[in-house]
Protein backbone atom coordinates (compact mmCIF):
# COMPACT_ATOMS: atom_id res chain seq x y z
CA UNK A 1 0.00 0.00 0.00
CA UNK A 2 1.45 3.36 -1.03
CA UNK A 3 0.57 6.81 0.30
CA UNK A 4 2.23 8.60 -2.60
CA UNK A 5 2.95 7.56 -6.16
CA UNK A 6 4.94 9.83 -8.51
CA UNK A 7 5.16 8.97 -12.19
CA UNK A 8 7.49 10.83 -14.53
CA UNK A 9 7.14 14.08 -12.59
CA UNK A 10 8.79 17.19 -14.00
CA UNK A 11 8.88 20.66 -12.53
CA UNK A 12 10.11 23.48 -14.70
CA UNK A 13 10.07 27.07 -13.43
CA UNK A 14 9.52 29.35 -16.38
CA UNK A 15 9.86 33.11 -16.55
CA UNK A 16 9.91 35.41 -19.55
CA UNK A 17 13.58 34.96 -20.31
CA UNK A 18 14.63 31.82 -18.50
CA UNK A 19 13.73 28.28 -17.68
CA UNK A 20 14.95 26.22 -14.74
CA UNK A 21 14.40 22.49 -14.52
CA UNK A 22 13.96 21.75 -10.80
CA UNK A 23 12.85 18.11 -11.11
CA UNK A 24 13.12 15.75 -14.05
CA UNK A 25 11.46 12.39 -14.51
CA UNK A 26 10.79 11.51 -10.88
CA UNK A 27 9.38 8.05 -10.23
CA UNK A 28 8.71 7.32 -6.57
CA UNK A 29 6.46 5.14 -4.44
CA UNK A 30 6.19 6.08 -0.79
CA UNK A 31 4.83 3.29 1.42
CA UNK A 32 2.07 3.96 3.94
CA UNK A 33 2.52 4.11 7.72
CA UNK A 34 6.27 4.66 7.52
CA UNK A 35 8.70 7.54 7.86
CA UNK A 36 10.15 8.20 4.44
CA UNK A 37 13.20 10.42 4.04
CA UNK A 38 14.07 12.58 1.07
CA UNK A 39 17.74 13.53 1.25
CA UNK A 40 19.93 15.57 -1.00
CA UNK A 41 22.33 18.51 -1.13
CA UNK A 42 21.15 22.15 -1.15
CA UNK A 43 19.18 23.00 -4.27
CA UNK A 44 18.75 19.32 -5.22
CA UNK A 45 14.94 19.69 -5.43
CA UNK A 46 13.83 18.26 -2.06
CA UNK A 47 11.55 21.16 -1.11
CA UNK A 48 10.15 21.36 -4.64
CA UNK A 49 9.29 17.65 -4.53
CA UNK A 50 7.68 17.86 -1.10
CA UNK A 51 5.75 21.00 -2.14
CA UNK A 52 4.41 19.20 -5.22
CA UNK A 53 3.25 16.26 -3.12
CA UNK A 54 1.67 18.67 -0.62
CA UNK A 55 -0.22 20.39 -3.51
CA UNK A 56 1.52 23.73 -2.96
CA UNK A 57 3.00 23.51 -6.44
CA UNK A 58 1.62 22.17 -9.70
CA UNK A 59 3.89 19.92 -11.72
CA UNK A 60 4.77 20.80 -15.32
CA UNK A 61 4.41 17.17 -16.40
CA UNK A 62 3.65 13.78 -14.91
CA UNK A 63 1.24 12.37 -12.35
CA UNK A 64 1.24 12.48 -8.56
CA UNK A 65 -1.23 10.47 -6.55
CA UNK A 66 -1.51 11.24 -2.85
CA UNK A 67 -3.60 8.88 -0.70
CA UNK A 68 -5.24 7.67 -3.88
CA UNK A 69 -6.18 11.16 -5.11
CA UNK A 70 -4.74 13.02 -8.07
CA UNK A 71 -2.94 16.28 -7.17
CA UNK A 72 -4.22 18.03 -10.28
CA UNK A 73 -7.88 17.15 -10.00
CA UNK A 74 -8.63 16.28 -6.38
CA UNK A 75 -6.88 18.99 -4.38
CA UNK A 76 -9.56 19.37 -1.75
CA UNK A 77 -9.70 15.66 -0.92
CA UNK A 78 -5.92 15.57 -0.51
CA UNK A 79 -5.70 18.75 1.55
CA UNK A 80 -8.28 17.47 4.05
CA UNK A 81 -6.03 14.49 4.79
CA UNK A 82 -2.51 15.93 4.79
CA UNK A 83 -0.54 18.58 6.64
CA UNK A 84 2.91 20.11 6.55
CA UNK A 85 5.52 21.54 8.93
CA UNK A 86 8.60 23.39 7.82
CA UNK A 87 11.91 24.13 9.49
CA UNK A 88 11.37 27.85 8.88
CA UNK A 89 9.10 28.52 11.85
CA UNK A 90 6.74 31.16 10.51
CA UNK A 91 3.17 31.70 11.63
CA UNK A 92 1.08 34.83 12.13
CA UNK A 93 3.20 36.82 14.61
CA UNK A 94 0.52 38.36 16.75
CA UNK A 95 -1.56 35.23 17.34
CA UNK A 96 -0.88 33.24 20.50
CA UNK A 97 -0.17 29.50 20.58
CA UNK A 98 -3.84 28.79 21.29
CA UNK A 99 -5.13 31.25 18.66
CA UNK A 100 -2.83 29.91 15.96
CA UNK A 101 -3.97 26.33 16.56
CA UNK A 102 -7.62 27.36 16.78
CA UNK A 103 -7.36 29.41 13.59
CA UNK A 104 -5.82 26.56 11.61
CA UNK A 105 -8.27 23.98 12.93
CA UNK A 106 -11.13 26.25 11.77
CA UNK A 107 -9.55 26.29 8.30
CA UNK A 108 -9.97 22.50 8.29
CA UNK A 109 -13.65 22.99 9.16
CA UNK A 110 -13.09 21.83 12.75
CA UNK A 111 -14.51 23.80 15.66
CA UNK A 112 -13.17 21.87 18.63
CA UNK A 113 -11.62 23.96 21.41
CA UNK A 114 -10.96 20.84 23.51
CA UNK A 115 -8.89 19.24 20.77
CA UNK A 116 -6.81 22.42 20.53
CA UNK A 117 -6.14 22.32 24.28
CA UNK A 118 -5.17 18.63 24.00
CA UNK A 119 -2.74 19.42 21.24
CA UNK A 120 -1.17 22.14 23.41
CA UNK A 121 -0.73 19.58 26.19
CA UNK A 122 0.57 16.90 23.83
CA UNK A 123 3.33 19.22 22.61
CA UNK A 124 4.10 20.56 26.10
CA UNK A 125 3.13 24.12 25.24
CA UNK A 126 0.74 24.75 28.18
CA UNK A 127 3.08 27.30 29.73
CA UNK A 128 3.08 29.28 26.47
CA UNK A 129 -0.61 28.89 25.62
CA UNK A 130 -1.25 32.64 25.66
CA UNK A 131 2.12 33.78 24.36
CA UNK A 132 2.20 35.43 20.95
CA UNK A 133 4.13 33.55 18.27
CA UNK A 134 6.83 36.21 17.86
CA UNK A 135 7.64 36.02 21.59
CA UNK A 136 8.27 32.27 21.60
CA UNK A 137 11.77 30.74 21.57
CA UNK A 138 12.86 29.05 18.32
CA UNK A 139 12.36 25.64 19.91
CA UNK A 140 8.82 26.44 21.02
CA UNK A 141 8.01 28.01 17.64
CA UNK A 142 9.09 24.74 16.04
CA UNK A 143 7.00 22.74 18.50
CA UNK A 144 3.99 24.89 17.60
CA UNK A 145 4.64 24.43 13.88
CA UNK A 146 4.70 20.68 14.48
CA UNK A 147 1.56 20.82 16.66
CA UNK A 148 -0.16 22.79 13.89
CA UNK A 149 0.55 19.90 11.50
CA UNK A 150 -1.70 17.66 13.62
CA UNK A 151 -4.78 19.91 13.95
CA UNK A 152 -6.68 17.91 11.32
CA UNK A 153 -5.67 14.37 12.39
CA UNK A 154 -3.81 13.92 9.11
CA UNK A 155 -3.08 10.59 7.46
CA UNK A 156 0.06 12.00 5.90
CA UNK A 157 2.43 14.66 7.24
CA UNK A 158 5.21 16.38 5.33
CA UNK A 159 8.11 17.59 7.46
CA UNK A 160 10.48 19.87 5.60
CA UNK A 161 13.70 20.00 7.64
CA UNK A 162 11.75 20.07 10.90
CA UNK A 163 14.74 20.45 13.25
CA UNK A 164 16.68 23.03 11.23
CA UNK A 165 18.56 25.46 13.45
CA UNK A 166 17.51 23.87 16.74
CA UNK A 167 19.82 23.14 19.68
CA UNK A 168 20.81 19.45 19.72
CA UNK A 169 18.76 18.56 22.86
CA UNK A 170 15.64 20.30 21.50
CA UNK A 171 16.15 18.66 18.10
CA UNK A 172 16.52 15.27 19.76
CA UNK A 173 13.28 15.70 21.72
CA UNK A 174 11.43 16.74 18.57
CA UNK A 175 12.75 13.69 16.70
CA UNK A 176 11.57 11.45 19.50
CA UNK A 177 8.19 13.17 19.34
CA UNK A 178 7.96 12.64 15.58
CA UNK A 179 8.85 8.96 15.96
CA UNK A 180 6.38 8.36 18.80
CA UNK A 181 3.53 10.23 17.05
CA UNK A 182 4.09 8.30 13.85
CA UNK A 183 3.97 4.99 15.71
CA UNK A 184 1.02 5.96 17.89
CA UNK A 185 -1.12 7.34 15.06
CA UNK A 186 0.07 4.98 12.34
CA UNK A 187 0.46 7.83 9.86
CA UNK A 188 2.84 8.30 6.96
CA UNK A 189 5.57 10.91 7.41
CA UNK A 190 7.60 12.28 4.52
CA UNK A 191 10.67 14.04 5.81
CA UNK A 192 13.42 16.08 4.22
CA UNK A 193 16.55 16.72 6.22
CA UNK A 194 20.15 17.80 6.04
CA UNK A 195 21.04 15.88 9.17
CA UNK A 196 22.11 12.35 8.34
CA UNK A 197 21.80 11.33 11.98
CA UNK A 198 18.15 12.44 11.85
CA UNK A 199 17.51 10.35 8.74
CA UNK A 200 19.41 7.43 10.28
CA UNK A 201 17.29 7.66 13.45
CA UNK A 202 13.88 8.27 11.88
CA UNK A 203 13.58 7.02 8.32
CA UNK A 204 12.41 3.56 7.33
CA UNK A 205 13.19 4.22 3.68
CA UNK A 206 15.15 6.95 1.94
CA UNK A 207 15.29 8.52 -1.49
CA UNK A 208 18.41 10.46 -2.47
CA UNK A 209 17.80 13.33 -4.81
CA UNK A 210 20.50 15.20 -6.68
CA UNK A 211 20.18 17.81 -9.44
CA UNK A 212 16.43 17.16 -9.69
CA UNK A 213 16.70 13.38 -10.10
CA UNK A 214 16.29 10.45 -7.73
CA UNK A 215 19.72 8.84 -7.68
CA UNK A 216 19.03 6.05 -5.18
CA UNK A 217 16.13 4.70 -3.15
CA UNK A 218 15.71 2.04 -0.50
CA UNK A 219 16.23 1.19 3.16
CA UNK A 220 19.48 2.31 4.81
CA UNK A 221 20.91 -1.16 4.38
CA UNK A 222 19.81 -1.42 0.77
CA UNK A 223 21.43 1.90 -0.03
CA UNK A 224 24.73 0.86 1.50
CA UNK A 225 24.59 -2.44 -0.37
CA UNK A 226 23.67 -0.67 -3.56
CA UNK A 227 26.90 1.30 -3.36
CA UNK A 228 28.75 -1.83 -2.25
CA UNK A 229 30.13 0.24 0.61
CA UNK A 230 29.99 -1.51 3.92
CA UNK A 231 33.05 -0.39 5.85
CA UNK A 232 35.23 2.65 6.12
CA UNK A 233 38.94 2.22 6.98
CA UNK A 234 40.61 5.43 8.13
CA UNK A 235 44.41 5.57 8.24
CA UNK A 236 46.53 8.43 9.56
CA UNK A 237 50.14 8.56 8.32
CA UNK A 238 53.07 10.92 8.93
CA UNK A 239 53.78 11.59 5.25
CA UNK A 240 52.12 12.73 2.04
CA UNK A 241 50.70 9.90 -0.02
CA UNK A 242 50.11 10.01 -3.78
CA UNK A 243 46.81 8.82 -5.26
CA UNK A 244 46.48 5.10 -4.72
CA UNK A 245 44.63 2.45 -6.65
CA UNK A 246 43.95 -0.57 -4.49
CA UNK A 247 41.76 -3.52 -5.41
CA UNK A 248 38.42 -3.64 -3.61
CA UNK A 249 38.41 0.07 -2.69
CA UNK A 250 35.36 1.93 -4.05
CA UNK A 251 36.26 5.43 -2.97
CA UNK A 252 39.01 7.30 -1.13
CA UNK A 253 38.57 10.48 0.85
CA UNK A 254 41.57 12.59 1.80
CA UNK A 255 41.81 14.99 4.73
CA UNK A 256 45.43 16.13 5.04
CA UNK A 257 47.46 13.07 5.96
CA UNK A 258 44.36 11.11 6.86
CA UNK A 259 42.86 8.80 4.25
CA UNK A 260 39.48 7.06 4.35
CA UNK A 261 38.97 3.97 2.20
CA UNK A 262 35.44 2.74 1.44
CA UNK A 263 35.40 -1.02 0.98
CA UNK A 264 33.02 -3.96 0.75
CA UNK A 265 34.63 -5.74 3.70
CA UNK A 266 37.24 -4.30 6.12
CA UNK A 267 38.23 -7.78 7.23
CA UNK A 268 39.19 -8.80 3.71
CA UNK A 269 40.89 -5.55 2.65
CA UNK A 270 42.56 -4.00 5.67
CA UNK A 271 45.96 -5.74 5.36
CA UNK A 272 46.37 -4.99 1.66
CA UNK A 273 45.50 -1.35 2.23
CA UNK A 274 47.75 -1.00 5.27
CA UNK A 275 50.67 -2.61 3.41
CA UNK A 276 50.25 -0.27 0.44
CA UNK A 277 49.98 2.85 2.62
CA UNK A 278 52.96 1.83 4.78
CA UNK A 279 55.17 2.06 1.71
CA UNK A 280 54.95 5.87 1.94
CA UNK A 281 55.41 6.48 5.66
CA UNK A 282 54.76 5.42 9.22
CA UNK A 283 51.12 4.63 10.06
CA UNK A 284 50.04 6.55 13.18
CA UNK A 285 46.52 5.31 13.54
CA UNK A 286 44.03 2.93 11.90
CA UNK A 287 40.33 2.78 12.59
CA UNK A 288 37.47 0.81 11.07
CA UNK A 289 33.82 1.67 11.18
CA UNK A 290 30.66 0.66 9.41
CA UNK A 291 29.63 3.07 6.66
CA UNK A 292 26.85 5.41 7.79
CA UNK A 293 24.24 7.35 5.90
CA UNK A 294 26.46 10.42 5.76
CA UNK A 295 29.06 8.44 3.81
CA UNK A 296 26.39 7.20 1.41
CA UNK A 297 25.08 10.73 1.06
CA UNK A 298 28.56 12.13 0.32
CA UNK A 299 29.11 9.49 -2.32
CA UNK A 300 25.72 10.07 -3.97
CA UNK A 301 26.00 13.85 -3.86
CA UNK A 302 29.21 13.75 -5.95
CA UNK B 1 -25.62 16.83 -4.76
CA UNK B 2 -27.05 18.36 -1.59
CA UNK B 3 -24.67 19.51 1.08
CA UNK B 4 -25.12 17.76 4.42
CA UNK B 5 -25.46 19.91 7.54
CA UNK B 6 -22.04 18.71 8.76
CA UNK B 7 -20.48 19.77 5.47
CA UNK B 8 -22.26 23.10 5.59
CA UNK B 9 -21.06 23.68 9.17
CA UNK B 10 -17.53 22.80 8.12
CA UNK B 11 -17.70 25.33 5.26
CA UNK B 12 -18.98 28.00 7.67
CA UNK B 13 -16.08 27.30 10.07
CA UNK B 14 -13.60 27.70 7.24
CA UNK B 15 -15.04 31.14 6.48
CA UNK B 16 -15.15 32.08 10.16
CA UNK B 17 -11.49 31.04 10.51
CA UNK B 18 -10.48 34.11 8.50
CA UNK B 19 -12.97 36.32 10.34
CA UNK B 20 -11.48 35.09 13.62
CA UNK B 21 -7.91 35.75 12.51
CA UNK B 22 -8.65 39.29 11.30
CA UNK B 23 -10.53 40.00 14.53
CA UNK B 24 -7.59 38.89 16.71
CA UNK B 25 -5.05 40.84 14.67
CA UNK B 26 -7.20 43.98 14.76
CA UNK B 27 -7.80 43.63 18.48
CA UNK B 28 -4.08 43.34 19.14
CA UNK B 29 -2.78 45.86 16.65
CA UNK B 30 -2.85 49.54 17.51
CA UNK B 31 -2.27 50.43 13.86
CA UNK B 32 -5.51 48.79 12.72
CA UNK B 33 -7.45 50.67 15.42
CA UNK B 34 -5.93 53.81 13.95
CA UNK B 35 -7.19 52.80 10.53
CA UNK B 36 -10.72 52.38 11.87
CA UNK B 37 -10.93 55.53 13.96
CA UNK B 38 -8.19 58.09 13.50
CA UNK B 39 -7.94 58.62 9.75
CA UNK B 40 -11.72 58.53 9.10
CA UNK B 41 -12.34 61.20 11.75
CA UNK B 42 -9.45 63.35 10.50
CA UNK B 43 -10.89 63.05 6.98
CA UNK B 44 -14.37 64.05 8.08
CA UNK B 45 -13.22 67.03 10.17
CA UNK B 46 -10.82 68.42 7.57
CA UNK B 47 -13.32 68.19 4.70
CA UNK B 48 -16.12 69.52 6.90
CA UNK B 49 -14.03 72.52 7.98
CA UNK B 50 -13.07 73.23 4.39
CA UNK B 51 -16.78 73.27 3.53
CA UNK B 52 -17.45 75.65 6.40
CA UNK B 53 -14.63 77.95 5.27
CA UNK B 54 -16.05 78.03 1.76
CA UNK B 55 -19.52 78.73 3.24
CA UNK B 56 -21.05 75.86 1.30
CA UNK B 57 -24.80 75.40 1.25
CA UNK B 58 -25.99 72.57 3.48
CA UNK B 59 -26.66 70.19 0.56
CA UNK B 60 -23.21 70.80 -0.98
CA UNK B 61 -21.58 70.25 2.38
CA UNK B 62 -23.52 66.96 2.56
CA UNK B 63 -22.27 66.11 -0.96
CA UNK B 64 -18.59 66.38 -0.08
CA UNK B 65 -18.94 64.89 3.41
CA UNK B 66 -20.62 61.82 1.88
CA UNK B 67 -17.52 61.51 -0.31
CA UNK B 68 -15.24 61.72 2.74
CA UNK B 69 -17.31 59.21 4.72
CA UNK B 70 -17.52 56.76 1.81
CA UNK B 71 -13.77 56.96 1.20
CA UNK B 72 -13.14 56.11 4.86
CA UNK B 73 -15.50 53.17 5.19
CA UNK B 74 -14.48 51.77 1.82
CA UNK B 75 -10.81 51.93 2.78
CA UNK B 76 -11.37 50.40 6.24
CA UNK B 77 -13.41 47.48 4.95
CA UNK B 78 -11.35 46.71 1.83
CA UNK B 79 -8.14 46.57 3.86
CA UNK B 80 -9.39 43.49 5.69
CA UNK B 81 -9.93 41.70 2.39
CA UNK B 82 -6.57 42.82 0.96
CA UNK B 83 -4.82 41.85 4.20
CA UNK B 84 -6.15 38.28 4.03
CA UNK B 85 -3.18 37.37 1.83
CA UNK B 86 -0.85 40.09 3.07
CA UNK B 87 -0.93 38.87 6.70
CA UNK B 88 0.32 35.49 5.46
CA UNK B 89 2.83 37.02 3.08
CA UNK B 90 4.29 39.32 5.72
CA UNK B 91 4.61 36.50 8.24
CA UNK B 92 5.86 34.07 5.54
CA UNK B 93 3.18 31.57 6.47
CA UNK B 94 1.30 31.43 3.16
CA UNK B 95 2.08 27.72 2.65
CA UNK B 96 0.23 26.86 5.86
CA UNK B 97 -2.93 28.53 4.60
CA UNK B 98 -2.67 27.12 1.09
CA UNK B 99 -2.13 23.56 2.31
CA UNK B 100 -5.53 23.58 4.08
CA UNK B 101 -8.73 22.67 2.21
CA UNK B 102 -9.93 26.29 2.06
CA UNK B 103 -10.71 27.96 -1.23
CA UNK B 104 -10.10 31.52 -2.21
CA UNK B 105 -13.83 32.19 -1.55
CA UNK B 106 -13.52 31.17 2.11
CA UNK B 107 -10.59 33.55 2.48
CA UNK B 108 -12.21 36.53 0.79
CA UNK B 109 -15.65 36.04 2.33
CA UNK B 110 -14.34 35.45 5.88
CA UNK B 111 -12.13 38.53 5.77
CA UNK B 112 -14.89 40.56 4.14
CA UNK B 113 -17.30 39.78 6.99
CA UNK B 114 -14.93 41.32 9.50
CA UNK B 115 -14.06 44.18 7.13
CA UNK B 116 -17.75 44.99 6.80
CA UNK B 117 -18.08 45.00 10.57
CA UNK B 118 -15.13 47.39 10.85
CA UNK B 119 -16.63 49.53 8.08
CA UNK B 120 -19.96 49.63 9.90
CA UNK B 121 -18.26 50.75 13.13
CA UNK B 122 -16.38 53.45 11.21
CA UNK B 123 -19.62 54.60 9.57
CA UNK B 124 -21.50 54.85 12.88
CA UNK B 125 -18.67 56.86 14.43
CA UNK B 126 -18.56 59.16 11.40
CA UNK B 127 -22.35 59.52 11.37
CA UNK B 128 -22.28 60.59 15.04
CA UNK B 129 -19.33 62.92 14.46
CA UNK B 130 -21.01 64.40 11.37
CA UNK B 131 -24.18 65.12 13.34
CA UNK B 132 -22.33 66.58 16.30
CA UNK B 133 -19.73 68.63 14.40
CA UNK B 134 -21.54 69.73 11.24
CA UNK B 135 -25.21 69.08 11.98
CA UNK B 136 -25.30 66.62 9.09
CA UNK B 137 -27.68 63.68 9.33
CA UNK B 138 -26.13 60.72 7.53
CA UNK B 139 -28.77 58.30 8.79
CA UNK B 140 -31.28 58.13 5.95
CA UNK B 141 -34.17 55.65 6.17
CA UNK B 142 -32.82 52.27 7.38
CA UNK B 143 -33.53 50.08 4.28
CA UNK B 144 -31.91 52.62 1.95
CA UNK B 145 -28.98 53.09 4.32
CA UNK B 146 -28.52 49.33 4.46
CA UNK B 147 -28.66 49.16 0.67
CA UNK B 148 -25.98 51.85 0.42
CA UNK B 149 -23.69 50.33 3.05
CA UNK B 150 -23.96 46.83 1.57
CA UNK B 151 -23.10 48.32 -1.82
CA UNK B 152 -20.00 49.98 -0.37
CA UNK B 153 -18.98 46.75 1.34
CA UNK B 154 -19.35 44.90 -1.97
CA UNK B 155 -17.13 47.55 -3.56
CA UNK B 156 -14.64 46.87 -0.75
CA UNK B 157 -14.75 43.17 -1.67
CA UNK B 158 -14.08 44.10 -5.31
CA UNK B 159 -11.05 46.23 -4.44
CA UNK B 160 -9.69 43.71 -1.91
CA UNK B 161 -10.11 40.81 -4.35
CA UNK B 162 -8.35 42.81 -7.05
CA UNK B 163 -5.45 43.45 -4.64
CA UNK B 164 -5.22 39.72 -3.80
CA UNK B 165 -5.12 38.83 -7.50
CA UNK B 166 -2.39 41.40 -8.15
CA UNK B 167 -0.38 40.03 -5.22
CA UNK B 168 -0.51 36.48 -6.58
CA UNK B 169 0.39 37.66 -10.07
CA UNK B 170 3.06 40.29 -9.36
CA UNK B 171 4.26 39.34 -5.89
CA UNK B 172 5.44 41.77 -3.20
CA UNK B 173 5.51 44.71 -5.64
CA UNK B 174 1.70 44.67 -5.69
CA UNK B 175 1.22 45.22 -1.96
CA UNK B 176 1.04 48.95 -2.59
CA UNK B 177 -2.37 48.27 -4.20
CA UNK B 178 -3.82 47.68 -0.72
CA UNK B 179 -3.43 51.36 0.11
CA UNK B 180 -3.78 53.02 -3.30
CA UNK B 181 -6.62 51.31 -5.16
CA UNK B 182 -9.35 52.84 -2.99
CA UNK B 183 -8.07 56.35 -3.69
CA UNK B 184 -7.97 55.65 -7.45
CA UNK B 185 -11.50 54.23 -7.39
CA UNK B 186 -12.79 57.18 -5.38
CA UNK B 187 -11.09 59.63 -7.74
CA UNK B 188 -12.86 57.99 -10.67
CA UNK B 189 -16.22 57.65 -8.96
CA UNK B 190 -16.72 61.26 -7.85
CA UNK B 191 -15.38 61.58 -4.33
CA UNK B 192 -16.07 65.33 -3.95
CA UNK B 193 -17.65 66.11 -7.33
CA UNK B 194 -20.20 64.67 -9.80
CA UNK B 195 -18.68 62.35 -12.42
CA UNK B 196 -20.12 64.55 -15.16
CA UNK B 197 -17.11 66.79 -14.49
CA UNK B 198 -14.73 64.08 -15.63
CA UNK B 199 -13.39 64.20 -19.21
CA UNK B 200 -15.11 61.98 -21.79
CA UNK B 201 -13.65 58.50 -21.84
CA UNK B 202 -12.84 58.61 -18.13
CA UNK B 203 -16.47 59.46 -17.40
CA UNK B 204 -17.57 56.26 -19.18
CA UNK B 205 -15.12 54.26 -17.09
CA UNK B 206 -16.59 55.89 -13.97
CA UNK B 207 -20.09 54.80 -14.97
CA UNK B 208 -18.90 51.23 -15.39
CA UNK B 209 -17.77 51.14 -11.75
CA UNK B 210 -20.49 50.20 -9.23
CA UNK B 211 -19.18 52.62 -6.59
CA UNK B 212 -20.23 55.58 -8.77
CA UNK B 213 -23.84 54.44 -8.65
CA UNK B 214 -23.84 53.75 -4.90
CA UNK B 215 -22.55 57.29 -4.30
CA UNK B 216 -25.24 58.72 -6.60
CA UNK B 217 -27.86 56.61 -4.79
CA UNK B 218 -26.84 57.98 -1.38
CA UNK B 219 -26.52 61.54 -2.59
CA UNK B 220 -30.00 61.34 -4.14
CA UNK B 221 -31.37 61.54 -0.56
CA UNK B 222 -29.73 64.97 -0.25
CA UNK B 223 -31.32 66.44 -3.40
CA UNK B 224 -28.85 65.39 -6.12
CA UNK B 225 -30.37 63.65 -9.14
CA UNK B 226 -28.63 60.42 -10.13
CA UNK B 227 -27.63 59.85 -13.75
CA UNK B 228 -29.73 56.68 -13.97
CA UNK B 229 -33.26 55.92 -12.81
CA UNK B 230 -32.24 53.14 -10.43
CA UNK B 231 -28.61 53.64 -9.33
CA UNK B 232 -28.77 51.03 -6.54
CA UNK B 233 -29.96 48.28 -8.91
CA UNK B 234 -27.30 49.22 -11.47
CA UNK B 235 -24.66 49.33 -8.72
CA UNK B 236 -25.56 45.86 -7.51
CA UNK B 237 -25.72 44.39 -11.02
CA UNK B 238 -22.29 45.79 -11.84
CA UNK B 239 -20.93 44.61 -8.48
CA UNK B 240 -21.95 41.02 -9.14
CA UNK B 241 -20.49 41.18 -12.64
CA UNK B 242 -17.20 42.54 -11.28
CA UNK B 243 -17.09 39.93 -8.53
CA UNK B 244 -17.68 37.02 -10.90
CA UNK B 245 -14.95 38.32 -13.19
CA UNK B 246 -12.54 38.97 -10.31
CA UNK B 247 -13.12 35.57 -8.72
CA UNK B 248 -12.34 33.95 -12.07
CA UNK B 249 -9.14 36.00 -12.25
CA UNK B 250 -8.29 35.06 -8.66
CA UNK B 251 -8.79 31.34 -9.36
CA UNK B 252 -6.53 31.65 -12.40
CA UNK B 253 -3.96 33.64 -10.36
CA UNK B 254 -3.95 30.96 -7.62
CA UNK B 255 -3.32 28.18 -10.15
CA UNK B 256 -0.63 30.29 -11.79
CA UNK B 257 0.97 30.81 -8.37
CA UNK B 258 1.09 27.00 -7.92
CA UNK B 259 2.74 26.61 -11.33
CA UNK B 260 5.23 29.43 -10.80
CA UNK B 261 6.07 28.55 -7.22
CA UNK B 262 4.86 31.90 -5.85
CA UNK B 263 3.23 30.27 -2.81
CA UNK B 264 6.47 28.63 -1.71
CA UNK B 265 8.49 31.76 -2.51
CA UNK B 266 6.19 33.81 -0.27
CA UNK B 267 6.89 31.31 2.54
CA UNK B 268 10.70 31.53 2.47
Amino acid sequence: MHSIVCEDVWMVYRSLFSEKVALSGIYLKIPSNRIYGILGPNGAGKTTLISLMATLLRQTKGRIEVLGYDTLRELKEIRKRINIASGNPNLIWSLTVYENLRYYSLLYGINDKKAVEELIREFELEEFRDVEFNRLSTGNKQKLILARAFVNDPELVFLDEPTKGLDPPVARRLREKIRSLQKELGITVVLTTHYMSEAEMLCDRIAFINRGKIVAEGTKEELKRMLKMRDKITIEIDANIPNLSIEGVFAVERDGNQLSFYVDSAEARIWDIAKEVARFGRIKNISVKEVDLEDVFNELAK
Amino acid sequence: MRMSSTNLRSEVYKILGFTYRNYIITKRNFFTLFETLFWPIIGLISVGLMGAYLSLEERYLAFILIGAVTLSILQVSQLDVAYVLLFDIWSKSLRYTFVTPVSIFHMIFGAWLFGSFRGLVAFLILALSGKYLFDLNLLIDPPSLLLFLLGIFLSAMIIGTLTCSLLLIFGYRAEVAAWTLTAIFMLLCGIYYPVTLLPAGIREIAYAIPLTHFLEFYRSFYGFSPSTSNPALLGYSLSFLFLILLFLILIWASERARKKGTVTQFSE
